[in-house]
Parts: structure tokens; C-alpha cells; sequence
């Protein structure tokens, strides 16, 4: 059947191939016939493959949708590899560029030899064919040996001063060997580590050191913790809470609550106190710190036996008193930890924390509250490091303000510095503030007040934010969904359909790009969608890095003839080598059909590309570099 | 290069005569040599469309009347035929064997001319031959022997054939139809030469009576052939008449030879001689009188080849010429037909280094020089040359005359596709494929689509004065090449067009690298870590922006990690996490609240989890066995 069916194709193939020979089209081959190595002849299909074109040179590179913060490179990576003729004429450039690095390239044999990694490894690996201790240890010296020899040439001294060396270096190494085993094993933590709260290891620590770690990682900008953008991120001691929102529940929360106790106890006038100084120099140094501590006092058992949760700071003494049967039950590490972590949030509300904890009562809460009383925080007072504005403005004098504040930018200079979170306590933001010496608003980061002076205020509109009209617009800020809440700048999480067109970079609300040879030079970008005039297009991402890395980097980069370098502001410069997102493939135009904006978005400085003019569906974006 | 035109200029003259020339003639080479540039520049897109025109011919890609712009080539509607007519005029009977000298004061000037419309029609069954029909149309009084200087023109007596008459009748159908022209004329002369009047007409002029006899000349044109082919065009006819004895349609056919006196004679001898019908026919469209044929006719049928630019208007047809004109099929030439009748000129300037270089060449018909392909219309031609000649900039200039086109080279042709890139993506450099079927790829084409379009219009053509490079670029827009993916540099495929897969806001590596990054940190605890990397996967993949979505972000996780986190025994690190989330004033204890009683209920509906955290609880019970005790006192 097979063979019926080929031979079919065979004599239907030369018909056509008669007939196209008449007419000047190129034949079709289906079977060669090609001589094998044993003398008879074979046929074997041939395959014919169409030529492929080439593509332009990539290098390779990481996608990103989000700026990427990198420090500074110490010591040069790489020499860069351009080719033989660059590398033999022109050895002063890399010459000038290890200069950059203070001569500091990587991998050099004088520094870091062998690391504490490379070390332990060693070991062990050896250790296999070692039976003892010794044995490994001398190969350790041999080791060493070697590398003393490289660096003297006098033999005999060499040896003469190793044999002396290598019994402190035995011991030496063995110790340092111990050590980084140890810390090697299962479960062992550094000391400063606090241990797991899951884990079977729970210590009963106090809530700073429970919550250190979440603390300290957690960037409040990004929402993650250790995130790839912030390298600074403040502690939460000083963010004050906006509402006070520990309310106690007046409902007991089921038979035992430990509410009844409470009432019970009051009416048999079994009192017995237990005394504790409200003023903050009482509170032991380790305490503090979770909450700006100022005074607040609760009164327990009120004349009507019910909470009464005052925020008076009267400074008569608190009593509290005891249960009258105080029973002896087992607190976990784990458990008592979590209970002084959850105080510290929830104040007297015993019923919620007993919830949250879930395997003891609010009763056994309760008493385990009256026995630790000396060291719990109170709920805090409303605090007053700014001094509080007037409230109630009228938008127009915000409005007036902002433009005000915008003017006065314009008229110093085009200088933009990178945002930092304010942080002076107790200090209005004034002249010695950051954010006003930088000519930035303070955002909602900023330890200041929430009535600060110097906080952008942010929009009221109900159009589309993308005239001068919007403050935000003429600040050349996205809309904060933070304090822009007419706008839809907060609405429609979800959707892409957003009424406020001032929020596109934060959304990520890009355009789908196409990537092909462009028609200029190289790799190019082409619009998937048409788009309107001014629309927004994708943001140009990549590595942050400071403007000296900038410098050194860009050296190499003039040598390749190929920059994906964009300036961010005054600091900070945005490096689409190594990482970055398609629309870096955009080739540069004096007539663009793209235009580059850096905008305050949130607080950072990110760079969106938009439409200049109305584009068609499958053009190529240009932007101007300059 | 002026050096060497000085070397080639002295070795041909003398040294003396050089210094002379020196001036002049470097110039005449270099117009010379500025001239074999400019025919150089023009030569290699000629002749790469003269190719593309060969091989459009032979494997067409596209039919040209398909396109908008030259739908005036697609005859084939059929509500213009409905309305059309067949339209004859008669300009006269000439007999010419006559003594016009004789008897001219009582001379009939006139004859009666009646046609009829001859159907023959399929055989039937029952049927010996094939059945006729005939129409009568009409019958008109034509002159006989007009002068044709004195003759005005609207006084010819004209008939009308609708063409509803040539569509399929009723009970028939029919085969062929052919017009019949019957020709009486009374004479009173006894006299005839019967030495100078064909054979035929000698017997029948046997016939005619005594003193008053009527003469019959019977003619038989077919109009549609039995293909249904049109064989009578608009033009100008002179049909030579035969002498009828009985029966005008004894033959179906009328045959075109004649035969005098037992040999043939030359086909022209007859119209000196015989009696011939003169008339115009015209194919009219409705009453406006557009020259429209009612069915297909081939695409060109008229040879004005020979015919000076004042002939082309109205070609002269002679009946006894259709055989051989219908043979001489060619592409090359069309009469225009919907044009209106006014003679247009184009004048195709050839620029180059932005002058002029005199190649004008005045064309009369509205041909594609490149590809010889009858645009009918100026507009259309503008339009083709356009969008098939890209490597040629046309520009239209109105002239006084017609048309000018002036044609430069497109500096901007970059010899990108142009065509359906789904082509290309279906099969790379495999487009028109010829060895049999080829597996495509399943693409979603457009089947009908109805675009705004502007109206046509000349002025389209014009020169722009701004922005003209990018109206030359963007001519074409869309998807026109091949798109690559972004990471791998491998040819999107077109059912990959629509997600964006590279553009995703948690790539594989950033997952990973926030996971190692956290996993460096050595004084943070595994179970913190292990929170920590949940968290910041979580908000990678939502892409959390502002404080107020806390709430629902830490909701969402405790649904989506909520098992994960119980499985992993994790639940106090969560609540530390939340906790902290609280301090940093993003989420209020309600939502600490709400998220916990969320974990219990994940909890409660994870049967197996009990069993796996069994040793946990165990040393977690003495503590319950406490409580109740606490509880009853």
C-alpha cells in the first residue's frame, strides 16, 4: 500500500515537474537516489530545509516587570571580551577600566583564597579517605604548603618555618573546622536568632525579639519582605496608628469568660493589687521600643463592672488585682511568646488573644497577664511628634498649595533626587528635613505627621487625571491610591478599565509588545495594538544602580556601542543590561513615536513610555536617548 | 572619478583638442554617466515586476478584480444586467449595384427593416431538431443609400432589445441567440443584372413578381454563442445581406463566405458588392446610457493594435471580421469601456535625483506599464501602481491634458513583507507551496470584512508636503513580519500572538531569587523564612500596590496558602507575620481576626491533618486537661 502510494506521489511529482519545467519553475524533489557504502543503490526521502534567516545579536538578559536595586560593584566581574582586534589594540581600555575597579578584579589569587565554604568542603570531601584526624589535617597543610611555596623561594627556610607553622596551623584549622561544623548542624542557630514559634525549640521571649525578624525585613513600600528595591526599611516603633482600633469586647465571650471572674471577684471585695507604675521611666529599657510608649492607663473594674478603657493618663496608681485561685497551668515558650506578642496589639482584649492563641482560655490569659504586668505595654496615647495641623482644608487651598510647591520646583532646577522616608521625631519637616531638602513630598512612608506641611495631598478629581488639572498630573506623580480616592486611582483592582489614566506604571497596565528585527538597527519593538496619543506604553525597567556604578559601567557599554543605560534621577540610573523588560529593545529616533517620562510613583522614581502621537497596530517604537 | 573621465578623454583625443573639451566634455560624460545611473536605478525594479507580472500570469496569486478598486473588472453583476439594453441604430441599406442615375426622381429612399430575435433552444427529448423561436422586435423604415455627409446623426431609426429577451426563458432553454435582419424592399424595375449579384440573390431575384416586387434580404448575426458568450460589442457593423428565397432561417448558421459564381470570393469583395446593413450597436446600461454588457465576456476582445489613438474611440467593425478578431485573443489591450469617451492621456515622468530626466511618454490607454494590466480607470491605475509597484513613488499631477504620474525611486522600500503574515508564520519560506498539501498551522482568518472606506479620490495621490517619508513607510500597516519570543529568540507562532508570556510580573527566576535571598539571612528562623517566601510570592503575584488592599491581600493568602501553612505547621509564624503587618498600621485586627478564623475553618477541613499533627497535640493536651478542670470550678 505504501509503496503504491509513493509511487503515485512519484509519477503525479514528475508530471507536475514536466509541466513546470515548460513554464521556468523550479522542480520538486521527493526521492534522491544516493549510493550507500555496501555499492547498491538506495533511496532515501530527501528533505529539503528552507534557509532560515539570521537573527540580529542578543545578549542574553533576565525579564523584569519592577526596578531591581544592585549595589555597586566592587571588583570588576569580567573583562569584557569584544573581539581579538579590540582586545590587542586597545589593551589601555581594560587597563583604564581595572583602574575603575582600584585593580580589584574578580577571582584574584591574593584575596579570599580559600573561604570558609571552600574550607568545610574540602574537609569532608577528604575526610573519605582519611581515617583520623591527622591524616586530613596534613593534607590540609600540604595543601598549604603549596601555596606558601608560590609565594617564597627560599626553600629551606620555607620548610624549616612550615614545620614550626604547621603545628599552630593544625590546631588552628581544626578549631575553625569544629566551629564551622557545629554551626552546621540541625536546628542550631546563631545565638542573636531567635528560634522557630513553630518549632519545638520555642523560647518564651519577649515580643520585640519574636517580631524582630518580621520587623526589620518587611518593607512597608513594596509589601515584601527583603525586598529587591528598598535597601533601607524602617522599623514599625515609630508608625503610629491612625485610629485606635483596640477595642475591647464588652461581651464575654462564653461561660468562663474571664469577665465573670472579674465580676465575681469585685463583689466578694477579695482585692488584692498589684501596683504599677504608669510613667515611662518605669518601664524597664527592654520593653520599650515596640511603641512609642506614653501613657495610658486602663482602670479596671469600674463602679458599673465593666471595662472602662481610659485614654485619660491620669497618673493615680492601677490597680490590678489577682484571681482569687491562681492556677498553676504549664505555658509553652511558644505560648507565652506569642501571648506578649499579641498584647502588645490587642491591650486588655484577653478574649481575642485567647482566640488567636487557641489552646488556652481567656481566663488563664487573663491571670497570665496579671503575673507578667510588670513588663506588658499599654495601649498608646495619641502621640505628637509633628504638631498637628488644622483640619478641614478646602481643596482649592490645597490645590493652590501643591502648584505653589510645584512652582517653586520648577523655578530651582530640573535636579530630581531619589525619596528617602523621613524619619525625626518629634521634629516637624522643615529645613532639616530630607524630603524638603531634596524637593520632595513627603509620602505616606515618611514618619512624620499625617498633617505634615510637606505631604502631597493628592487628588479630588473625577475625570481622567490626564490634564493639568490634576495636582498629581502637574507633579508629574501617579495618582496615590493612598490619598487619591476620587479619581478610581483605588478601584478596580481587577479590571484594566480604570477611570483614572494616571496610574498605568504602578498597575502595570503595559501595552503587549512584539519583538522582530527591527527595521533600523538590530533587535526592535512593535506595538501589538494600536494606541492612542499619550497613552502610556510600558514602563522601562532594569537595574537601579548609582550614578558612579553608572559611570563605570557605561564605559564598557560606549565600547560595545550599545546602551541600555536611561538616567532615573540625581542618584539613581536605570540599567536595562543584565535585567530588564522588551520595551528596552526600543532603537532610538529624532522623530520618535515614543516619549520617556520619569514619574513619582508611590514614593519611587520609575520611567513610563508613552505615545507621542496616535500609533498603528505592528509599528516599531522609537524614543529619543537624549 | 573625474579623473578618470580625464585619462578616457585623452587617450580618444588629441592632447590639444583635450584642453578645449576639458570643459565641456567631462560634462557630457558625467550627464552620461548621471544617465546610465538613473536608467540603472529604474532598470532592476522593471524588471523585477516585468517578472512578477509573468508569474502572476501563470500562477496567479490574487485575481485583480477582486480588489475594491478595480471592481469595474468583475462584470459579473447582475443587477446591471437586468436593466441593460440592446440598442440599434441603423444608418442604411446600401445596395450598390443600382444605377442611381436612372430613375432617381421616384426612387424609394427607404426599405422596411424588421429584426427578429432568433432563439435556438436546447433539444428536447420529443424533439426532431432544435426547437426556434423567433421574437419579433420591431420594424423600422431605414434609409436606403444615404448620403453620409448629409445624414444627421439622431435622425438614424433606432431599436431597442431588452436584455431581459436574453435571459434563460421559460419553458426552453435556450442555446443560442441571434439577431435576424429582414430586409423588403419594393421595386418597380423589370431590369435586374443578375451578372454583377451573388448566386443567392440571383435566385431570388428570380422570384420577385412583375411590375411592384419585394425584395428580401435576409442577414443572421448571433449575439450570445452556445457558451454563452458575447459576440456582438458595441461598434460600429456592416452586415452584408443575402437574397432570401423562401425561408430565411433554412440555415441556423449564416456563414460569412461567399460564393461567387462557383468561387470563393475574398470576404471583403462582398461589402463592394452585396447589399449590406449598416448599424451601430450599443450595449446600454439603463437610460443613461452606459455602455454595459449584460454577461461575462472575455477579459479582452478588442484588437485596436493597429488603430491610431482617433480610431480607438469607435472601432469600425466589420461582421466579416469577427472570426479572425475573436481568434486574436490578446491581454494587451482593452477598450475602455467606462471611461467616458474623452480621449486621456498619462504622462509617466520619470524623476531621478529629484530632476526630471524627459522620459515622458504619453500612453493613451490606462494599462500598468509594468505589468500591462487594464486598470479602466485612472484612479485604479494610480491605486495599483501604488500599492504592487512599491519600489516606485507615484505621484498624480493633473494636466491639462489627462494625467501625469511622476515616478522616482522609493528610497523607503525595504523589501519587507507586505503580505498576510500569518503566511509566514504558518510555514516559514514555504508560502506558496507546490508539492502537494502542506500541514498548516490552525489560523483564525477574517472572512468577511466591511472597513470604512473614504471614497475614491484622485487627490489621494497627490504629492503630500508633510510628512511624506512616513506616509511612504506606514503604507502597509499590521502584523508584516515575523515576530520573535523575547527570551528564546524562536519565531512566535501566530496562535501564540495573543499572551504576552514574557511579560509576566513573577518571572521564574525572581520567585527563585527572592526565596535564595531570604535563605542567606542567618538569624532568621526557618520557620520565619519559610512565612516570609510565601508572603513575597504572594504579592509578587498579585502585585499588591496600595496600603488599603492589605486586608484583602492578607485574606487571599490565608485561602490560598491557608493549607500550606497548616501542613507546614506554620501558624504562629502567620499570625507573627500578620501581627506585624498590623504594627506597620497596613491591616486592622479585624482582618487578624478574620484570617485566623479562616486558617481554623482550613484547618477543620483538612481531615488528614489532624493525624499528621497528633504528636503536636499531645503535648499540647495536659493543657486542655487543665482547662477543664479550671473550667468546673
Amino acid at each position: 500500500m505504501f509503496n503504491t502510494n509513493r509511487q503515485k506521489i512519484m509519477d503525479r511529482t514528475d508530471i507536475l515537474n514536466q509541466e513546470w519545467k515548460t513554464r521556468r519553475i523550479q522542480p520538486v524533489h521527493i526521492m534522491t537516489s544516493v549510493g550507500s557504502l555496501r555499492g547498491t543503490r538506495e533511496v532515501i526521502p530527501l528533505k529539503t530545509l528552507n534557509a532560515v534567516a539570521s537573527v540580529p545579536v542578543m545578549y542574553s538578559w533576565s525579564p523584569l516587570q519592577q526596578n531591581f536595586m544592585v549595589e555597586d560593584e566592587t571588583v570588576l566581574h569580567n573583562i569584557p571580551y569584544m573581539g581579538d582586534e579590540i582586545l590587542d589594540q586597545d589593551g589601555t581600555f581594560i587597563e583604564e577600566l581595572i583602574k575603575n575597579y582600584d585593580g580589584k578584579v574578580h577571582g584574584d589569587r591574593e584575596c579570599g583564597f580559600i573561604n570558609d565554604e571552600i574550607f568545610v568542603e574540602l574537609v569532608s570531601a577528604l575526610s573519605q579517605y582519611s581515617d583520623n584526624e591527622d591524616d586530613e589535617e596534613e593534607e590540609e597543610h600540604d595543601f598549604k604548603v603549596e601555596k606558601m611555596e608560590l609565594c617564597t623561594s627560599d626553600h629551606h627556610s620555607v620548610i624549616s618555618a612550615l614545620i614550626s607553622l604547621s603545628v599552630c596551623l593544625s590546631v588552628c584549622l581544626s578549631v575553625r573546622y569544629k566551629e564551622l561544623t557545629e554551626q552546621q548542624l540541625p536546628g542550631a542557630l546563631p545565638p542573636e536568632c531567635t528560634p522557630n514559634i513553630d518549632g519545638p525549640n520555642a523560647r518564651s521571649v519577649q515580643r520585640e525579639q519574636s517580631l524582630h525578624s518580621f520587623h526589620t525585613l518587611f518593607c512597608r513600600r513594596c509589601f515584601k519582605y527583603d525586598c529587591f528595591l528598598h535597601p533601607f526599611h524602617a522599623t514599625p516603633n515609630t508608625y503610629k496608628r491612625k485610629n485606635l482600633e483596640n477595642q475591647v469586647d464588652t461581651k464575654p465571650c462564653g461561660l468562663d469568660c474571664y469577665m465573670y471572674l472579674v465580676q465575681v471577684s469585685q463583689r466578694s471585695f477579695i482585692h488584692s493589687f498589684i501596683k504599677y507604675h504608669s510613667s515611662v521611666n518605669c518601664c524597664s529599657p527592654s520593653s520599650v521600643s515596640v511603641f512609642t510608649i506614653f501613657t495610658s492607663i486602663k482602670q479596671m473594674g469600674g463602679k458599673n463592672s465593666s471595662f472602662v478603657r481610659g485614654n485619660s493618663r491620669c497618673q493615680t496608681p492601677v490597680k490590678m488585682k489577682l484571681t482569687g485561685e491562681a492556677e498553676a497551668v504549664e505555658w509553652s515558650g511558644a505560648e507565652a511568646s506569642l501571648f506578649r506578642v499579641l498584647i502588645g496589639t490587642y491591650y486588655d482584649n484577653f478574649c481575642a488573644i485567647a482566640r488567636l492563641i487557641g489552646t488556652k482560655t481567656c481566663r488563664q490569659v487573663y491571670e497570665f497577664r496579671v503575673k507578667e504586668s510588670s513588663i506588658i505595654a499599654r495601649a498608646p496615647a495619641e502621640d505628637e511628634d509633628t504638631p498637628p495641623r488644622k483640619k478641614k482644608r478646602k481643596h482649592r487651598l490645597w490645590a493652590t498649595h501643591c502648584r505653589k510647591i510645584q512652582l517653586k520646583k520648577d523655578g530651582s532646577s530640573n535636579h530630581v533626587y531619589n525619596y528617602q522616608p523621613c524619619d525625626h521625631p518629634r521634629q516637624p519637616c522643615d529645613s532639616s528635613c530630607p524630603c524638603v531638602t531634596a524637593q520632595n513630598f513627603c509620602e505616606k512612608f515618611c514618619q512624620c505627621s499625617s498633617e505634615c506641611q510637606n505631604r502631597f495631598p493628592g487628588c479630588r478629581c473625577k475625570a481622567q487625571c490626564n490634564t493639568k488639572q490634576c495636582p498629581c498630573y502637574l507633579a508629574v506623580r501617579e495618582c496615590d491610591p493612598d490619598l487619591c480616592l476620587t479619581c478610581g486611582a483605588a478601584d478596580h483592582w481587577d479590571s484594566k478599565n480604570v477611570s483614572c489614566k494616571n496610574c498605568s506604571i504602578q498597575r502595570g497596565a503595559k501595552k503587549h509588545l512584539l519583538l522582530a528585527p527591527s527595521d533600523v538597527a538590530g533587535w526592535g519593538i512593535f506595538i501589538k495594538e494600536p494606541v492612542q496619543k499619550n497613552e502610556f506604553i510600558s514602563e522601562y525597567c532594569g537595574e537601579i544602580i548609582s550614578q558612579d556604578e553608572a559611570d563605570r559601567r557605561g564605559k564598557v557599554y560606549d565600547k560595545y556601542m550599545c546602551s541600555f543605560l536611561f538616567n532615573l534621577n540625581n542618584d539613581f540610573v536605570v540599567d536595562a543590561t543584565r535585567k530588564g523588560n522588551k520595551i528596552r529593545f526600543a532603537n532610538h529616533s529624532v522623530n520618535p513615536n515614543c516619549y520617556a517620562k520619569v514619574m513619582m510613583v508611590n514614593g519611587d522614581h520609575r520611567i513610563g513610555i508613552f505615545a507621542k502621537r496616535a500609533i498603528q497596530t505592528g509599528e516599531e517604537l522609537f524614543f529619543d536617548y537624549r | 572619478m573625474s579623473g578618470a573621465s580625464c585619462k578616457a578623454n585623452g587617450a580618444v583625443y588629441p592632447a590639444s583638442s583635450a584642453m578645449m573639451n576639458s570643459v565641456k566634455k567631462p560634462k557630457m560624460e558625467q550627464i552620461q554617466a548621471d544617465h546610465e545611473l538613473f536608467l540603472q536605478a529604474f532598470e532592476k525594479p522593471t524588471q523585477i515586476y516585468r517578472f512578477l507580472r509573468t508569474r502572476n500570469l501563470i500562477a496567479p496569486v490574487f485575481l485583480h478584480r477582486t480588489l475594491t478598486f478595480m471592481s469595474h473588472r468583475n462584470g459579473r453583476t447582475n443587477a446591471k444586467s437586468l436593466s441593460s439594453h440592446l440598442q440599434l441604430t441603423f444608418t442604411g441599406f446600401f445596395h450598390k449595384d443600382e444605377k442611381p442615375s436612372q430613375n432617381s426622381e421616384n426612387e424609394q429612399n427607404s426599405v422596411s427593416l424588421e429584426v427578429l430575435l432568433v432563439k435556438v433552444c436546447h433539444k428536447k427529448r420529443k424533439d426532431v431538431s432544435c426547437p426556434i423561436k423567433q421574437v419579433p422586435t420591431g420594424k423600422k423604415q431605414v434609409p436606403l443609400n444615404p448620403d453620409s455627409n448629409q445624414t444627421k446623426p439622431g435622425s438614424h431609426p433606432s431599436l431597442l432589445v431588452s436584455s431581459n429577451e436574453f435571459e434563460p426563458s421559460n419553458s426552453h432553454m435556450v442555446k443560442s441567440y441571434s439577431l435576424l435582419f429582414r430586409v423588403s424592399r419594393t421595386g418597380r424595375r423589370d431590369t435586374n443584372d443578375v451578372t454583377d449579384t451573388p448566386s443567392r440573390k440571383k435566385r431570388s431575384s428570380s422570384h420577385r413578381d412583375e411590375g411592384e416586387t419585394t425584395e428580401t434580404f435576409v442577414a443572421q448575426m448571433t449575439v450570445f454563442d452556445k457558451n454563452r458568450r458575447l459576440q456582438l460589442l458595441d461598434g460600429e457593423y456592416e452586415v452584408s445581406m443575402q437574397g432570401m428565397e423562401d425561408s430565411p432561417v433554412s440555415k441556423k448558421r449564416a456563414t460569412w463566405e461567399t460564393i461567387l459564381d462557383g468561387k470563393r470570393l475574398p470576404p471583403f469583395e462582398t461589402f463592394s458588392q452585396g447589399p449590406t446593413l449598416q448599424f451601430m450597436l450599443r450595449w446600454t446600461g439603463d437610460a443613461s446610457g452606459k455602455s454595459t454588457a449584460p454577461v461575462a465576456k472575455p477579459l479582452a476582445t478588442r484588437n485596436s493594435e493597429s488603430s491610431s489613438p482617433m480610431e480607438t474611440r469607435t472601432s469600425n467593425h466589420r461582421a466579416a471580421l469577427m472570426k479572425s478578431v475573436s481568434t486574436d485573443i490578446q491581454t494587451r489591450k482593452e477598450q475602455v469601456l467606462c471611461e467616458p469617451r474623452q480621449k486621456l492621456r498619462i504622462f509617466y515622468q520619470f524623476l531621478y535625483n529629484n530632476n526630471t530626466r524627459q522620459q515622458t511618454e504619453a500612453r493613451d490607454d490606462l494599462h500598468c506599464p509594468w505589468c500591462t494590466l487594464n486598470c479602466s480607470k485612472l484612479y485604479s491605475l494610480l491605486k495599483h501602481l501604488k500599492l504592487s509597484h512599491s519600489r516606485f513613488i507615484f505621484n498624480y499631477v493633473p494636466h491639462p491634458k489627462g494625467a501625469r504620474i511622476d515616478v522616482s525611486i522609493n528610497e523607503c522600500y525595504d523589501g519587507s513583507y507586505v503580505g498576510n503574515p500569518q503566511d509566514i508564520h504558518s510555514q516559514p519560506g514555504f508560502a506558496f507551496s507546490r508539492n502537494g498539501p502542506v500541514k498548516r498551522t490552525a489560523v483564525t482568518h477574517i472572512l468577511v470584512c466591511r472597513p470604512k472606506r473614504t471614497k475614491p479620490s484622485l487627490s489621494e495621490f497627490l504629492e503630500s508636503e508633510d510628512g511624506e517619508l512616513e506616509q511612504q513607510r506606514t503604507y502597509v500597516s499590521g502584523h508584516n513580519r515575523l515576530y520573535f519570543h523575547s527570551d528564546s529568540c524562536m519565531p512566535l507562532r501566530p496562535q501564540e500572538m495573543e499572551e504576552d508570556s514574557e511579560d509576566e510580573r513573577d518571572p521564574e527566576w525572581l520567585r527563585e531569587k527572592t526565596a535564595t535571598q531570604l535563605d542567606e539571612f542567618t538569624d532568621v528562623n526557618e520557620g520565619e523564612k519559610e512565612v516570609m517566601k510565601l508572603w513575597n510570592l504572594h504579592v509578587m503575584k498579585y502585585g499588591f500596590i496600595a496600603d488599603n488592599q492589605m486586608n484583602q491581600a492578607i485574606m487571599l493568602f490565608a485561602e490560598n496558602t491557608g493549607a500550606h501553612i497548616i501542613r507546614r505547621n506554620l501558624c504562629r509564624n502567620f499570625l507573627l507575620h500578620l501581627v506585624s503587618m498590623h504594627d506597620f498600621n497596613l491591616v486592622s485586627t479585624a482582618t487578624i481576626d478574620r484570617a485566623m478564623a479562616r486558617l481554623r475553618q482550613i484547618q477543620e477541613e483538612l481531615p488528614d491533618i489532624e493525624e499528621e499533627q497528633q504528636d503536636q497535640t499531645q503535648h499540647i493536651a495536659p493543657c486542655f486537661h487543665a482547662e477543664c478542670i479550671a473550667f468546673k470550678i
